[in-house]
């Protein structure tokens, strides 16, 4: 068996930073292997999903739908009852659709899939190897698949679970006052981790060569959340500090390292492999903070909770989650990452928030409010876009997504905490998603120097489909770039649409969370940058 | 309930829990029963419970509405013992399913 299709996920990749990086410069390229790939593949932006985000995005670009039909909106989901909200996390369990590691698997293929989030816990019927993302290292031997798995990574020199999992009591401890010391730190603890992944992908690529070969790392994404002031080629000029040359070697080292896994994961799955890369969405620098629910406050539509003067009341206040008098309430934004805005519409006798047949009044005056929301001084729209659900989540799962999705100017994700002034300006510029991300491909059959036209990240599945030999699924959204490929290669392995996916699991109710996990969770996700 | 049914459901917490800390360097005083505490003997953190409440849900295949075991009158437990985790699996098993998986 060969490795036929090779895909490399670089979460939150950007050609802003990689046009930097693979060009000449005293030395060489950062990244000469991503530069040959450049040079002999095809390229294209590609689009994500509505609201940027490792969540919605990583299962749209594995199961080729979007987010209304496959489900999966953020981290983090919550469940109103009665007089508060419950949050949990979401699971592979959450997908209300096939993934392409399913539909290669059930149709003869052999996969390998490490370090995609929502892959835990694996499917019962995984033909090939799965070792799960965002998972704690004491959980991946339950969440690795096949059972033996866990046993045979521990025999690679080296392996160290404790390195390769998400650590959230680091991240947890690293975000309480992110010292210039731990924004470096936290650069250095992704090099070593970035490692453990590459050598487990290439053993299995070298070991058991499944023809759909796939490995992520997200290093990409959380240094350029903590690290976007050194890595953006646009902040390099003026006068830099010796901490700030310091920190730009260090991600630089990053990427350097990222560029040899590259080049060794080609030679590692042969010369007849097909070669893909992609993000889940791009890179940019925010520059203001937009508090949202304080702003709803300002508006009459959220009250805030009144914080009893107690250590646990002050506690209360001070943990990542609002606080909020939901008899008073009508709209609100339950989460950071969200990007969105929750209407609160009683459905049952006894329930709180507004009439059902009120909520399109409410909506759309909320929608022109969020509208009139200005910059003072140049009377520019603070949030650029207001999307109505139905408009950019059309499908099953739509009634699971926020009514209103907020694109902000700077594309920043808004803060949910009870501070003022509403809109202000950062101490410095950090990381944020940018909508556009990168598709590469590389290989025999791929388009040399091809330039191809932006392309929607649930093309990513049709075309690993198409590659490692498949049809495409008649219900897939996504469907294959024809101008990476030559026309060579197109006429002899033509583009097939096939038989519709055969659906997933729908159950999806995950327990309730303890108070200290999501403290963790939030931590996680404030050291992302999705917290204020 | 029927004594047997319980027993057998003890017996598979017991087994997902060994499996599940098998690599966490541990140094119990007793074998995983009944009596251990998942916090206060196990070490157990939030994220800890959790898989366990998915690990379980596998392998009985359907929900098993954890948050009502977690939960007591509007705050988190702060510990539980295996017998009361088999207690709650086995009181959920005997009732109708509710979801699809």
């Amino acid at each position: 068996m060969t490795v036929r299709t090779l895909f490399i996920g670089m979460d939150g990749a950007t050609f802003t930073v990689l046009d930097d990086l693979v060009a000449e410069r005293e030395g060489g390229p950062v990244m000469p292997f991503l530069a040959r790939i450049f040079a002999d593949g095809a390229r294209c932006r590609l689009r994500s999903t509505p609201n940027p985000l490792t969540p919605p995005a990583w299962v749209s670009l594995m199961t080729g739908r979007t987010p209304g039909h496959h489900g999966v909106f953020d981290f983090i989901r919550a469940e109103e009852r009665g007089e508060d909200v419950y949050f949990t996390l979401y699971d592979s369990r959450d997908c209300r659709v096939e993934t392409i590691w399913s539909i290669a698997g059930r149709q003869g293929r052999r996969v390998a899939a490490l370090n995609f989030p929502f892959t835990a816990p694996p499917p019962k019927d995984l033909n090939g190897f799965m070792v799960p993302g965002f998972v704690p290292w004491r959980h991946l031997r339950r969440n690795s698949a096949p059972p033996d798995l866990y046993d045979r990574l521990k025999a690679i020199p080296d392996f160290n679970p404790k390195e390769l999992a998400w650590d959230f009591e680091q991240e947890k401890q690293a975000l309480e006052e992110l010292s210039s010391e731990d924004r470096e730190n936290w650069v250095r603890y992704h090099l070593p981790r970035e490692q453990q992944w590459f050598r487990i992908a290439d053993h299995l690529a070298r070991e058991e060569a499944p023809e759909l070969m796939a490995v992520m790392f997200d290093g990409v994404d959380k240094l350029q959340h903590q690290a976007w002031l050194y890595i953006d080629p646009n902040q390099q000029h003026g006068e830099l500090s010796e901490y700030h040359q310091r920190m730009r070697s260090l991600c630089l080292q990053y990427f350097r390292q990222l560029d040899s896994f590259i080049e060794r994961l080609v030679a590692a799955a042969g010369p007849q492999a097909q070669v893909f890369l992609a993000s889940d969405h791009g890179f940019t620098g925010t520059t203001e903070v937009v508090r949202i629910n304080a702003w709803l406050h300002e508006r009459g539509y959220l009250r805030w909770r009144d914080v009893p003067d107690t250590e646990e009341g002050r506690r209360r206040e001070d943990s990542m989650f609002a606080f909020l008098d939901w008899k008073n309430t009508i709209a609100y934004c339950r989460t950071p990452s969200s990007n969105g805005i929750n209407i609160r519409v009683a459905r049952r006798p006894g329930e709180t928030g507004i009439a059902p047949e009120e909520y399109e009044a409410v909506r759309e005056r909320l929608v022109r409010d969020l509208e009139a929301l200005k910059d003072p001084v140049t009377g520019e729209r603070i949030i650029t876009e207001v999307h109505r659900r139905e408009d950019v989540f059309p499908g099953d799962a739509m009634h699971d997504a926020p009514d209103l999705l907020l694109v902000l100017r700077d594309f920043g994700f808004v803060s949910i905490k009870n501070k003022l002034p509403v809109v202000e300006p950062r101490a410095q510029v950090a990381g944020t998603h940018h909508p556009d991300g990168v598709f590469l491909a590389y290989g025999p059959g791929i388009s040399r120097g091809a330039k191809v036209a932006r392309r929607k990240i649930a093309d990513v599945a049709a075309t690993l489909l198409y590659s490692v030999g498949l049809d495409v699924p008649a219900d897939f959204e996504g469907v294959v770039p024809k101008a990476m490929f030559t026309t060579e290669h197109l006429h002899e392995h033509p583009v097939v649409e096939g038989a519709p996916t055969t659906g997933a699991s729908t159950g999806s109710q995950t327990a309730g969370m303890a108070p200290e996990e999501k403290e963790q969770i939030m931590a996680q996700l404030q050291m992302l940058g999705y917290m204020e | 309930m029927d004594r047997f049914t319980e027993h057998s459901t003890l017996t598979t917490v017991c087994a997902i829990v060994d499996d599940l800390i098998q690599d966490w360097g541990l140094e119990l005083e007793e074998p995983v029963g009944a009596a251990t505490l998942l916090v206060a003997d196990l070490d157990f953190a939030s994220v800890d419970i959790i898989q366990l409440c998915v690990a379980l849900e596998q392998t009985y295949e359907r929900k098993l509405g954890f948050q009502d075991l977690l939960m007591r009158d509007g705050s988190y437990v702060s510990d539980l013992s295996l017998a009361q985790v088999a207690s709650h699996v086995e009181a959920r098993l005997q009732q109708p399913r509710q979801d699809p998986s």
